[in-house]
């Protein structure tokens, strides 16, 4: 029996665990006591090989003929996709083709493929960062320069105060618990904002339960109590950034009575949340979906990073702003460029740029120009400009608003591929199917939230013709006869990443295998250690210092009214994972977690005559979707919140975040009707 | 040593089922009650004046040399007494094999040195297997620590 040390290949905390095996077959799973996780597990991570095996997984390339799914070879697959790609590209031009890239995929598999779109003159290339941090990848770029976690986990255990808003990790991040239970029991503060009771919020010192979307009003009206009883730490905001004078204006209407009406939140509370803030001399500001999913999410992250800022609580121990990462390699995807508006370590897209890349790579084909975002992607399916998606490991008709239009507007593709290890419900639709590995079955280097970045190895080998996504990539490459795709072995692609992002320049393939808990970027140099808390003298912005940025409050932008007088909200559930492509093959978690539950409030319920575990219809202008009914207090009155795994997102709305272009998720309107 | 509890910590994960049943061929032993805004792991306790023992009429429970109570199966008839005896409902009858199951503790994993694997998997430090009585102390003394903190929040606001 072998153990082999891998990466949980779900969310972003980077839990390590053995897989034990002999002959190609997985054993079991054994802790590893050594990793950020400490030996623990969430229910997602325990079960992280029970899919592996799954019958169901794909392992032949596959075609669609005559509206079924046919096996083909490699070959052929490769060739007619490649044929199809360049076909559609001199026609159409470079711009019609487009590709999504996967936070679930190694740093390697995101590089290379968005090589390949760069390399085809298209900067068409993006990812589900969109619809989870890219609102932080905004807010934090203007704000401090770099979009990241800026300190390290550990940091959770020396801070004195957390400040966790629109954040739930007793859900969604269990393993992390373990981190902030036990500074709660040092005497760590911890104060909770979300409109929903969480269990989070069983934790919370001060539980403030806010108004869905009120977040800037809430962040500026503490800040203006912070400044009108000058709490803020005037020697850091002098020294270390700019643009005091400007936020102290913008927040100085932000008066206690107009906040109480507008947040919900008594004014007592207000008051007491913003002098325990201001006082704690150390805090950690802790974020998600909560606040990012929102028409106002890029502001409403830098409202998190004025109010971090102005009490100096950025670049040294126990302090931080920390967004939550919800996927093993978001960081490391965006990190890798698979974003439409940067080159790889955000780079922007613009002639200089361009012209570096194009040197670097050895092309004259490099878009100057930058490329569109998924929602924008699929508008431009719609109106015909793109012509041909190339999907990795992404499932957008359940991940993206509003499925039924998602489904229409894929459907009118010339060529739809899906490199994936499920048939999901988007390679349902696809052209060509290309059967990947999984995270056991491949090696590569992952990037968690903390910028760590780990080594995970292969364990066992694909099922039949399933290959690893970086090595598919390679062959397409070749067929596509871009000499620069010319990959063999993934180390080779690793070397090239540290050659080309100065923050990765010491993170070496070698390295990596050897320093088996990871490195943290910035790591400049071969025998840098690794940085684990940034902005500690200067910020990231071509300054230096750190930018306050004036945001206010506005209200959602969908609107509540007598048909959909609801607020729907979507939320997840610690058994689940996303679209379930994975943890709905574990019958440990499909006996736990059957099906969905919309929570609703009791005085709601008894006016629709609703009892717990009846079935209710939740109808939007989008669609309708019918599921159970959990009653509770933990809801506001007027709020339902649905897990959306099991296909929720029919109901979402396809309002966008005017910088970030990340889909309002949180706020729906809606009605509910008993069945 | 004893299998332990902090109350308080636990989020209903069920990692701690899901563990136990890996380790004990799909049957868990372990069951994570969630009421409104609190959650608790229900365990067999491994009672010092265990009613599942001293119920059964085959003598099939024993406690062995460090506390633990155990089934030996091959006594066991299924009669479902120490179940119904067992104050948390614990014992599982295997219909299949006609005979009882309970909480061993994970023998396999102590006679290794390791810790049961419910307490290894939580991630939130709501099950320890630790001495009881230095458990005790280490609960004190964060009473203490708690006490202390109190105090001084209250002068805080008082001002
Ligand atoms: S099974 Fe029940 S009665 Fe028996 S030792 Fe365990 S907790 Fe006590
Ligand atoms: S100690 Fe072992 S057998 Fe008992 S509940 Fe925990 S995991 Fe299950
Ligand atoms: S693993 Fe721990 S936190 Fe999770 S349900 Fe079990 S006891 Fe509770």
């Amino acid at each position: 029996m072998k153990k082999i040390l891998s990466i949980c290949p779900y969310c972003g905390l980077g839990c390590r665990f053995f897989i034990k095996v002999e002959n190609n077959n997985i054993l079991g799973i054994e802790l590893y006591k050594n990793g950020i996780n400490k030996g623990k597990l969430c229910p997602k991570g325990i079960t992280a090989i029970d899919f592996i095996k799954n019958k169901n997984r794909l392992s032949h390339p596959l075609k669609l003929v005559n509206n079924k799914h046919l096996n083909i070879s490699w070959e052929t697959a490769l060739k007619e996709i490649s044929n199809s790609l360049l076909d559609i590209k001199n026609r159409y031009g470079a711009n019609s083709i487009a590709f999504l890239s996967s936070a679930r995929c190694s740093n390697e598999e995101n590089y290379i493929l968005q090589k390949i779109a760069r390399l085809l003159g298209t900067n068409n290339i993006d990812h589900c960062a969109r619809l989870c941090h890219s609102s932080t990848i905004a807010g934090l770029s203007q704000t401090l320069g770099a979009a990241a976690q800026t300190g390290s986990f550990n940091d959770i255990l020396e801070s004195n105060l957390l400040f966790i808003c629109g954040y739930n990790p007793a859900e969604t991040h269990p393993v992390i618990m373990q981190y902030i239970i036990k500074a709660k029991q040092q005497g760590t503060k911890i104060i909770v904002v979300d409109p929903r009771k969480t269990k989070t919020s069983w934790f919370a010192d001060i539980y403030l339960n806010i108004n869905p979307g009120s977040d800037i009003f809430l962040i500026n009206s503490i800040i203006n109590i912070i400044i009108k009883n000058k709490l803020y730490n005037k020697n850091f905001i002098y020294k270390r950034t700019v643009g005091f004078n400007k936020l102290i204006n913008s927040t100085k209407d932000y008066d206690l009575d107009t906040a109480e009406k507008i947040t919900g939140i008594s004014k007592d509370i207000l008051y007491k949340t913003a002098i325990t803030f201001a006082t704690a001399k150390k805090a950690i500001i802790m974020w998600a979906m909560g606040i990012t999913q929102h028409t106002t999410g890029t502001n409403n992250v830098i409202a998190l990073c004025n109010l971090g800022l102005i009490c100096g609580y950025v670049g040294k121990k126990g302090c931080g702003i920390f967004p939550m990462r919800g996927q093993n390699n978001v960081q490391g995807a965006c990190d890798m460029g698979a974003l439409p508006n940067v080159f790889p370590g955000y780079l922007k897209i613009n002639d200089d740029n361009s012209k570096k890349i194009e040197k670097f790579w050895d092309s004259n084909n490099i878009s100057s120009k930058p490329g569109l975002t998924i929602q924008e992607i699929l508008d431009a399916i719609s109106k015909d400009k793109i012509k041909a998606l190339y999907v990795m490991g992404e499932n957008p008709v359940v991940s993206d608003p509003d499925t039924s239009h998602v489904i229409k507007v894929l459907k009118k593709l010339e060529l739809l591929v899906v490199q994936d290890i499920f048939l999901t419900s988007t390679a349902r639709l696809a052209h060509y199917v290309l059967p990947a590995a999984v995270y056991a079955e491949k090696e590569g280097s992952f990037t968690t939230s903390e910028r760590r970045v780990q080594w995970n190895f292969k364990a066992i080998d694909p099922p039949k013709e399933a290959k690893p996504d970086w090595e598919i990539l390679t062959l397409l490459g070749k067929e596509l006869n871009l000499k620069q795709i010319n990959y063999s072995s993934v180390e080779d692609i690793t070397n090239e990443i540290s050659q080309l992002i100065p923050n990765y320049r010491g993170i070496t393939p070698e390295r990596l295998k050897e320093e088996i808990n990871g490195i943290k970027w910035p790591c400049p140099s071969i025998n840098h250690k690794g940085t684990d808390i940034l902005h500690q003298t200067k910020f990231a912005t071509p300054s230096g210092k750190a930018h306050f940025i004036p945001v206010h409050f506005k209200s959602p932008k969908e609107e509540i009214d007598e048909e959909f007088p609801f607020i729907l909200t979507t939320v997840r559930i610690v058994g689940h994972y996303h679209t379930m492509t994975m943890t709905g093959k574990s019958k440990s978690i499909t006996k736990r977690w059957k099906e969905p539950f919309a929570e609703i409030n009791p005085t709601d319920a008894n006016k629709l005559n609703i009892s717990n575990n009846d079935k209710i219809k939740i109808i939007t202008k989008r669609g309708s979707y019918i599921c159970k009914v959990k009653i509770t207090n933990n809801i506001k009155p007027k709020m339902i919140a649905l897990p959306w795994h099991w296909g929720a997102n029919i109901l979402t709305n396809r309002l966008l975040d005017p910088t970030s272009k990340i889909p309002a998720f949180k706020i729906n309107a809606c009605r509910i009707e008993k069945v | 040593m004893k299998l332990l509890i902090n109350l308080n910590n636990c989020i209903a994960c069920k990692a701690c089922e899901i563990a136990c049943e890996k380790e004990h061929n799909g049957i868990s032993f372990i069951t994570v009650i969630e009421t409104d805004n609190t959650a608790l792991p229900i365990t067999c306790r491994h009672c010092e004046k265990a009613p599942c023992l001293e119920n059964c009429p085959t003598k099939a429970i024993y406690k062995d040399k460090n506390g633990t109570i155990l089934i030996n199966q091959n006594k066991c008839i299924g009669c479902y007494m120490c179940y119904i005896a067992c104050p948390y409902g614990i014992p599982v009858i295997d219909i299949k094999q006609s005979v009882a199951f309970k909480c061993d503790l994970c023998q396999k994993r102590i006679n290794q040195g390791l810790e049961p694997i419910c307490v290894a998997v939580c991630p939130t430090q709501t099950l320890v297997f630790d001495d009881p009585i230095r458990f005790a102390i280490y609960k004190k003394q964060n009473a203490v620590k708690n006490l202390i903190r109190g105090a001084k929040d209250e002068i805080r606001f008082s001002v």
